[in-house]
């Protein structure tokens, strides 16, 4: 397991109440690193998962950018899948396994978004 | 009063929407006009019938290989912009399904400034059951 970049953001996240796992990818390659309850190969499929998503978040940013200049969607800072006892977030290049009963959404999603804030997409 | 009425209650509501599962807008309800217009809305509600079936493949698949459950159906999906979010719910889709109805309900969805975004009050507006079904 090798850090990238911001995984020191990680231990703030994983004090969180709810938090399971984060993880950071690289947007080009296929580089992660990971703390919390996943397996080495769960971590990895996650990154791969998240970093694809990204890819399409970004990609539709940019459309709607072409569409409507300054829409407020543009550049796309990350994306949330609510599921009924879990959640992932993804802001920038890391994301977030939480457990719904005990942990806040907006909470993490705002940590995230002030945290991740210098995070540029220039290497998407 | 409608759930699209409702969600456009939230903290900084912009827009709020319904959509087919192939993504046709059909009504909307705009609070600023002169920054979100139909031609957005629609190129939205594509893109988020899109995202959506992508969350829930993902969800899908990660279940089934991990084993780890909670994931599926994805209730709702969210995408984070650099000023707005927007959120989207196919849940009561899902509840059709599982009650062996073909004819769905629509997808809906609201635009939210991000500095006053209320996420899971968005979830809960989203999650609630119309009356009468």
């Amino acid at each position: 397991m090798e850090d990238i970049v911001g995984m020191g953001i990680a231990s703030d996240l994983l004090a969180k109440p709810g938090v399971i796992a984060v993880g950071e990818y690289a947007y080009r390659g296929d580089r992660f690193s990971y703390r919390g309850a996943l397996t080495e190969e769960y971590a990895r499929m996650a990154s791969i998962m998240c970093r694809a998503t990204t890819m399409g978040a970004n990609m539709e940013g940019a459309m709607f950018e072409a569409l409507r200049s300054g829409s407020g969607l543009h550049p796309p800072r990350g994306w949330v899948v609510h599921g009924p006892a879990h959640t992932v977030c993804v802001v920038a290049n890391m994301f977030c396994l939480l457990d719904n009963t005990k942990a806040s959404i907006n909470d993490i999603v705002g940590f995230m978004c002030r945290e991740l804030a210098s995070v540029t997409p220039d290497m998407i | 009063m409608t759930k699209l009425d409702d969600l456009m209650k939230l903290p900084g509501a912009m827009a709020a929407f319904e959509f087919r599962g192939s993504g046709e807008l059909l009504e909307q309800r705009i609070a600023y006009p002169d920054r979100i217009d139909e031609s957005i809305l629609d190129l939205l509600a594509h893109m988020c019938a899109a995202n959506m079936s992508i969350a829930t493949m993902q969800a899908r698949g990660w279940e089934k290989v991990t084993t780890m459950k909670g994931f599926y159906p994805v209730q709702e999906f969210t995408l984070i912009g650099f000023d707005w979010s927007v959120v989207v719910s196919g849940l009561h889709r899902e509840q059709y399904k599982q009650a062996g109805k073909f004819s769905l309900p629509p997808f809906m969805g609201v635009v939210m400034a991000n500095d006053k975004a209320d996420y899971e009050a968005a979830f809960t507006i989203l999650e609630q059951q119309e009356s009468g079904q």
